[in-house]
């Protein structure tokens, strides 16, 4: 059976194109029926016509559907009509009727229409939100505090923190999660009314959505605290998430704005949980894979960490003997982007691999446990865990990547192979002609040759050379200059250990600052062997000439959308201070980079208060979830972290615990978080609560995927 | 009962997404035309501001555009503020770098149609264009931010 959904939406001018994009990269069909408004009376327009939304004629349309999405959501509690049309179908409940899917619904007391009232259901167990008395109806959430702007149109920054109790998978995770919002900026959970809930949930009921076969059931609760310090807590009768029979009742999915579907949907777990639980089996699961970029490097000694080279590397190796464990325990493959050039051009940089390893002005024990690091990765990629590729930043201006400047002036090649010095090899275009066909004999000089870039066939001649020097300006533009640059990078992989420079058999790697420059080294990458790279849609900052096209796909290589998931910001620090630091630069902690600090109620209190520190990490782990998953599910994107510059905040005598709060403190006697291990034990145990949805995979998975459901 | 059909020579495969039946076409035309943009634009007052929301002069909207004849540039405008566009473009060599600095510009003028209407403008107005890449500006001259979603299409 082909899965297929129906959609309800308002209109196409506030629709997040995001629903049918996560569809259909699920291999999910679905049908859009548009309303005619909000109110009880309104229409359904159909592909086979309007029908009355309490007609027998809906109802029978509904019914070849797996389940049926209520698309539309509001932050104005006080509306009295938005989705009132929908109240007749929380009363179509017989088995042959579908699910409901009820994202952040507008339920609310202020709905003044005696059809929607007289409709609803006077066993449903949820008390409706009345703006007038919203502290006795709904659970202010997170904290309570206010945003600046909707919680619910919260894109890349801004989240709200949760973790969440699944009851039935006995599972908690961290989810963005809303179940209303006003316009206060206040997000809230809801309150079960316990007697009607009791009823439900002792009385038999049979469909196929209903696992417990009775007619309630609780399927979420805010999880209770897992430390004494975090004194966030909510009453027994605060909920986030019901089944009312057939309806589930659900938190906020997908912002409802004029959109193209982006990865600026963080909240879309819950879509996937509520396809899972209304039993739409998708044709396609969806790969989830991570990435870290130079997994090898070194941040500044100084405040707030004074963290030596060599205790710097030692937190490398325990955070990448963690992560290989990870992926060998769950099947993915940890894609690392090494930061090559420090063999042949920034020889005397500490943030370099090769320096790191071999520089004698590095201390000898900083040096040796940086060879355990790579020794670890060399095996990594070996077996398939942790694959690495190449990733430069040595060429060009900052930031690094392909194609970066016009030229890249004093470019220092490497010795040996096809490309390096001696040998006296093309650095730029010569003459040339792209239609062969046209060209006269005799015209071609004698070192005339072939060249290939796209679809493109040309002759070249009277090219400029080398000659047999290893240092000369580089014009960056031509595909002669990308074959040294990326035989460069793979020399001083393969003398790194690495059998490749291209994660082995995926044939992939990152590209330095998402840089991937443009035709002419996709072009070179193909020609080495690689299937696809990630790349920033401006792909050769600061240089900016070069975009990719739309959609990612160029004469069968890949440009995989970016995605950071970094707890600081790279323009203003160099690496992260922590959840929060008071001292810390501007967007040099998470909470500042993320935006995270919700009318002041983290920095406030940080040193006074300790549930503040569990605020911060919710929120922190929900954000960075978030971008993941919409990653994962909206644009099949790569998602990475800067390892060393996140790791810091680890203490460095437990790196890889698990966070808990001020019992244990880092180097900067603030609280001990490591971002690999919390970001991707939060990530399995979403992957645990989606086993038909999401796996993990690898980039080779999500490269097969993006083939498959791109089309023609 | 699993459908199988003779996959090569010597091997017999069961019909499943992986490995679908094999099927010729006929009677048909190639689609010459190619989606190549949809995006979503906040309209605001900033200058040399593209459909992908960047002002980086250089940066192209669209690259690799050398084999269409014309671009179509169907719109949907939220607000009806005033707002005036320009469309640029230019030449790359066979590596995809730009033969220079800088733009032609193509047109520069209002952008048509009030609030929640749709558009459709052909890049060039007239001619051919084979242009690899092109930069097109919108930029809001009165009234309020607003929402602009554009689809495009290469015609071969």
């Amino acid at each position: 059976m082909t899965p297929k959904v129906c959609l309800i939406v308002r209109e196409f001018g506030t629709f997040n194109r995001a629903w049918t994009q996560i569809l259909r990269n699920l291999g999910i069909d679905y049908t859009l029926c548009t309303t005619t408004g909000g109110l009880t009376s309104s229409n359904i327009q159909t592909p086979q016509g309007a029908f009355s939304p309490s007609s027998p004629d809906l109802r029978g349309y509904f019914r070849q559907f797996d389940a049926v999405i209520l698309c539309e959501n509001t932050n104005n509690l006080t509306a009295t009509s938005f989705i009132n049309y929908s109240v007749f179908w929380m009363s179509w409940n017989a088995p042959e009727d579908p699910a409901f899917l009820f994202f952040n619904p507008h339920f609310s007391a202020a709905i003044t229409e005696s059809a929607y009232n007289s409709n609803f259901p006077s066993d449903f167990p949820i008390v409706r939100p009345d703006p007038s008395d919203l502290a006795g109806t709904l659970y202010a959430a997170d904290g309570g505090s206010a945003g600046v702007v909707s919680p619910l149109s919260v894109g890349t920054l801004g989240a709200r923190g949760a973790c969440v109790l699944f009851l039935a998978e006995n599972i908690r995770a961290h989810v963005m999660t809303i179940c209303n919002a006003h316009t206060n900026n206040i997000p809230y959970y809801w309150r079960l009314d316990t007697a009607k809930h009791s009823t439900l949930a002792s009385t038999l009921y049979t469909h196929r959505v209903a696992r417990n076969g009775r007619a309630g059931e609780i399927l979420a609760v805010p999880a209770p605290p897992s430390s004494s310090e975090d004194t966030e807590t909510y009453p027994s009768d605060c909920i986030i998430a019901y089944r009312y029979r057939n309806i589930f009742w659900l938190p906020h999915a997908i912002q409802r704005r004029q959109d193209v579907a982006d990865d600026r949907n963080p909240y879309l777990f819950w879509l996937l949980y509520g396809l899972q639980l209304a039993g739409v089996r998708p044709r396609y699961k969806l790969p989830v894979q991570l990435e870290t970029d130079r997994p090898l490097q070194a941040i500044d000694t100084g405040a707030p960490f004074n963290h030596s080279l060599a205790t710097q590397m030692r937190i490398l190796a325990a955070g990448f003997d963690y992560m290989r464990d990870f992926a060998r325990r769950t099947g993915t493959a940890i894609i690392n982007g090494v930061r090559v050039g420090g063999r042949t051009r920034r020889t005397a940089d500490f943030t370099y691999h090769w320096v790191l390893m071999y520089s004698t002005s590095v201390p000898a024990e900083a040096r040796a446990v940086a060879q355990q690091v790579n020794q670890l990765l060399v095996t990594g990629h070996r077996e398939g865990t942790l694959p690495c590729g190449v990733h430069d930043h040595s060429i060009g201006a900052s930031p690094g990547g392909y194609w970066t400047a016009v030229v890249h002036t004093s470019h220092r090649r490497h010795s040996g192979m096809r490309y390096g010095a001696p040998n006296d090899v093309p650095i730029d275009r010569g003459r040339c002609c792209v239609a062969p066909h046209v060209l006269p004999a005799g015209v071609a000089g004698a070192d005339a040759q072939t060249v290939q870039v796209g679809d493109t066939e040309l002759v070249e001649w009277d090219i400029p050379t080398s000659g047999a020097g290893d240092t000369f300006d580089l014009p960056m533009g031509n595909i002669h200059a990308a074959r040294i640059i990326i035989e460069s990078e793979i020399e001083e992989m393969l003398a790194l250990g690495f059998s490749d420079g291209y994660c082995a058999g995926h044939r992939y790697t990152n590209t330095a600052a998402n840089n991937s420059g443009g035709e002419c080294y996709w072009q070179a990458l193909k020609e080495f062997g690689f299937r696809g790279v990630r790349s920033a849609s401006a792909c050769n900052t600061n240089l900016n000439t070069k975009r990719v096209a739309p959609n990612r796909y160029w004469n069968g290589f890949h440009l995989v959308k970016e995605m950071p998931l970094d707890i600081y910001a790279a323009v203003f620090a160099g690496f992260s201070w922590g959840l929060y630091h008071p001292s810390a630069p501007s967007g040099g902690d998470a909470v500042r980079y993320l935006e995270l600090d919700h009318s002041s109620d983290i920095s406030s209190g940080w040193t006074t208060n300790p549930a503040l520190v569990w605020r911060a990490y919710r929120r922190v782990l929900c954000m960075t979830t978030g971008r993941w998953l919409a990653t994962t599910a909206v644009t099949l994107g790569g998602a990475f972290f800067h390892p060393i510059s996140c790791l810091g905040v680890a203490a460095p005598n437990r790196v890889v615990d698990r966070f808990d709060g001020w019992n244990i403190l880092n180097a900067a006697n603030q609280p001990h978080y490591n971002h690999a291990v919390e970001l991707l034990e939060n990530m399995d145990a979403t992957v645990r609560l989606l086993p038909e949805y999401l796996y993990w995979g690898t980039i080779t998975d999500v490269m097969d995927h993006r083939e498959r459901v791109m089309g023609g | 009962m699993p459908v199988r059909f003779l996959r090569n020579a010597s091997e017999l495969a069961d019909v499943s997404w992986e490995t679908p039946l094999p099927v010729q076409v006929a009677n048909a035309k190639p689609v010459p035309a190619d989606t190549l943009l949809v995006a979503t634009t906040i309209v605001d007052a900033t200058a040399n501001r593209d459909l992908l929301q960047s002002t980086s002069t250089e940066l192209p909207t669209l690259d690799g555009c050398g084999q269409y004849r014309k671009l179509v540039w169907f719109y949907f405008r939220a607000g009806a503020d005033a707002t005036n566009y320009r469309v640029l473009a230019r030449a790359t060599d066979h590596n995809g770098a730009p033969l220079g600095a800088g733009w032609q510009e193509l047109v520069a003028d209002t952008l048509p149609g009030g609030a929640n209407t749709w558009g459709r403008i052909e890049i060039p107005s007239a001619g051919d264009g084979y242009y690899d890449q092109y930069r097109i500006e919108v930029r809001r001259t009165a009234g309020s931010n607003y929402f602009l979603t554009s689809k495009i299409v290469g015609v071969r």
